[in-house]
């Protein structure tokens, strides 16, 4: 695993996120368990629905690497004490890349 | 600069298809992230916060123009337009897709480039000097011995997999611009009479726990220092910790077992070698390696050029540019000129596609063709005429590659921090930013003087804060960012780890602390030629804790 994240509490709503193997791209779950590229479309897991979702995401390590829970809101917005990171997972870097500002 | 003989073709021509192979057995499916991870690491390719970054081996530093075109290319093709020059004087590119890296080997193997041994628990890229071969404060050329230990440790069976990471670094100037005590073994090169040696220090290191390098051998003579190395290696990979990664690095043993008994340890192991286990390098091969680096064809020319002289009389914003950012050349007539990757409030260390295009073109034209990539994150060409340098600097600028801030507050070592990496805790690029903008003055930064201010985004430091004159360490608390600072550190041959001065610090207060550091060395400096760190070493930090934390 190349993420260890902080551990949530099972009622914590969670999605299940990873990157695709191929390119890299950060992905989410879906509530109905396909994964997206796009950040508004997550699914929100709790409890033992939530380690199904990360059993299935496990079962599908060809595709996607390194599943891990993130913390959401329950309307599926990033949350918790890894926001700033996940925000940053989702947008790309806060700051423009490549350009020379002078 | 070295060529490749056929046998460093053919191995790295089956390396990248080696890979090829593992990555699209990966793709399919039919190996899974863990059995993959080595496998990727083991060619340069990480995992970071939203993409892989694939690490591109730059021995000690240096290219010639077809490499950084190739860089260039690669930056356009694969990537998205710019790579990242690291504090290891290796290239990165953080967009790169899984799928599409076996192809990148393959265009880097072409100009004899390869990823091998930029990550992974084995001797990584033996790093130098920048100006070496240009420099007359030294006293021989290093890159040649880097390239017989690069030689020496690619692929190395023995020390594929030692406890951790282990990065070698090799100086031969009267001061130290490879770092070398903050290395697990850092070489100085000297010489006794006529005969050539090495300094050896063992067992310095950066991240979580800092430690200076103990100097366990004052003179190991040329032809021994391979063998010389494969005892230290040998004492580590016996000794060193596997049990816990935080003590994994050879600094860790020195430090446990002690600088003497690490030392008669490795003397022993040395003794113990037997006459046929020897490398014992031929005089033969020593001078094969020496031709690949001989200077090139410098003109007779005089120590100064009515040209340059003219061009900065006509530009000054060109007599600024030189005063910053060149370095005095062992031959007449000839500079060594720094390229800032410090613009203000732009990507420490970033260069765009179209900007290695230039530096190539410069370096071909004007400069030898010989370019280096400089632990600060910096490239240099270190071969310029001064008759050429007013042209050199306009191409320079055209391509937004001019800034004159080389060794000032504004050339900063930033890590990538939050914005990319998938270990740091706090983002450093836009503090560093955020910093510059306050001193983005050119004649208050310049008042200021030679200051280096080193940002890493976690106690890994990657960005060497412990090591910076001011550091800045990134830390999290419950999820917000906050900045420890550290005064008094340096890299060179008075080496210090820096001292934290208070509590950590919100994002957004940092740049006003920086300043009222600054501005406390201004009102304490003896004259303006008492440098920063001199004034710090002077004062000790208190007279700068009570400046930032009196009001608390």
């Amino acid at each position: 695993m190349t993420s260890v994240r902080p551990k949530l509490k099972p009622d914590t709503p969670k999605t299940v996120t990873a990157w695709n193997t191929a390119s890299g791209n950060v992905v989410w779950m879906r509530a109905d368990q396909s994964w997206t590229e796009d950040a508004s479309e997550v699914g929100v897991f709790t409890g033992d629905a939530a380690e199904a979702a990360l059993e299935h995401a496990k079962t599908q390590e060809g595709s996607i690497t390194d599943p891990y829970f993130m913390e959401v809101t329950e309307e599926g917005e990033v949350a918790g004490r890894e926001t700033l990171r996940e925000t940053i997972r989702a947008n790309g870097p806060t700051v423009p890349y490549g350009v020379i500002i002078q | 600069m070295y060529r490749y003989d056929e046998f460093d073709a053919q191995i790295v021509k089956e390396r990248v298809d080696q890979f090829r192979g593992q990555v699209e057995r990966r793709l399919s499916g039919e190996i899974l992230e863990d059995e993959f991870k080595p496998l990727r690491l083991q060619n340069g390719v990480y995992l970071q916060l939203h993409a892989y970054m694939l690490r591109v081996a730059i021995p000690y530093g240096q290219l010639n123009a077809a490499r950084m075109r190739k860089l260039s290319k690669i930056a356009r093709d694969y990537d998205r337009g710019y790579g990242h020059m690291t504090t290891r004087q290796n290239i990165q590119y953080n967009w790169v897709a899984l799928k599409d890296i076996p192809d990148v080997l393959e265009e880097l193997a072409e100009v004899e480039m390869h990823a091998i041994q930029t990550s992974g628990n084995c001797i990584r890229n033996t790093t130098s000097d920048h100006f070496a071969g240009a420099t007359p404060d030294e006293i021989m050329d290093p890159r040649p011995w880097c390239e017989i230990i690069r030689q020496w440790s690619t692929f190395h069976p023995e020390f594929a997999f030692l406890p951790r990471k282990f990065k070698i670094a090799v100086n031969a100037a009267s001061h130290d611009r490879a770092a070398i005590r903050v290395h697990d073994i850092g070489l100085q090169m000297i010489k006794r009479g006529e005969q050539v040696g090495f300094e050896v220090h063992v067992g310095g290191g950066q991240g979580r726990t800092p430690i200076i390098a103990s100097m366990i051998n004052e003179f190991v003579p040329e032809g021994e220092i391979l063998d010389y190395l494969e005892a230290v290696m040998r004492v580590y990979n016996r000794f060193g910790r596997r049990d816990n990664k935080y003590k994994a690095r050879i600094k860790i043993l020195v430090t446990e077992t002690g600088p003497e008994e690490f030392t008669r340890l490795v003397e022993e192991e040395y003794a113990a070698q037997q006459v046929s286990e020897k490398i014992a390098l031929p005089q033969e091969e020593i001078d094969r390696i020496n031709a690949y680096f001989a200077p090139p064809a410098f003109e007779d020319k005089a120590e100064t050029s009515d040209a340059f002289e003219r061009a900065k009389a006509a530009d000054p914003a060109f007599a600024n540019w030189t005063s910053v950012n060149l370095h005095p050349h062992k031959v007449a007539g000839y500079t060594s000129v720094t390229i800032s990757l410090k613009p203000i409030a732009g990507l420490a260390g970033d260069a765009t596609d179209s900007q290695m295009a230039v530096m190539a073109h410069l370096a071909e034209t004007y400069g030898f063709d010989d370019i280096r990539v400089t632990h600060a994150q910096n490239v240099v060409l270190p071969h310029i005429a001064l008759d050429d340098l007013y042209n050199v600097y306009r191409e320079l600028d055209a391509a937004g590659l001019a800034t004159a801030n080389e060794s000032l507050i504004t050339d900063m070592i930033v890590c990538p921090g939050l914005d990319y990496c998938n270990l740091a805790n706090a983002r450093s690029i836009p503090v560093g930013q955020e910093i510059q903008k306050v001193f983005a003055d050119p004649a208050y930064e310049q008042d200021i003087g030679k200051l280096h201010i080193n940002i890493s985004g976690c106690i890994n430091a990657c960005g060497h804060h412990h090591v910076g004159h001011i550091g800045i360490l990134g830390v999290d608390r419950k999820g917000e960012e906050y900045y420890q600072i550290s005064l008094g550190g340096r890299a060179d041959e008075k080496a210090a780890v820096g001292q934290i001065i208070g509590k950590a610090l919100r994002h957004e207060e940092v740049p006003g602390a920086v300043k009222t550091i600054v501005d406390t060395y201004r009102d304490l400096r003896t004259t303006k030629d008492e440098k920063f760190i001199e004034a710090v070493e002077r004062l000790g930090v208190e007279p700068f804790q009570e400046a930032i934390y009196a009001a608390d």
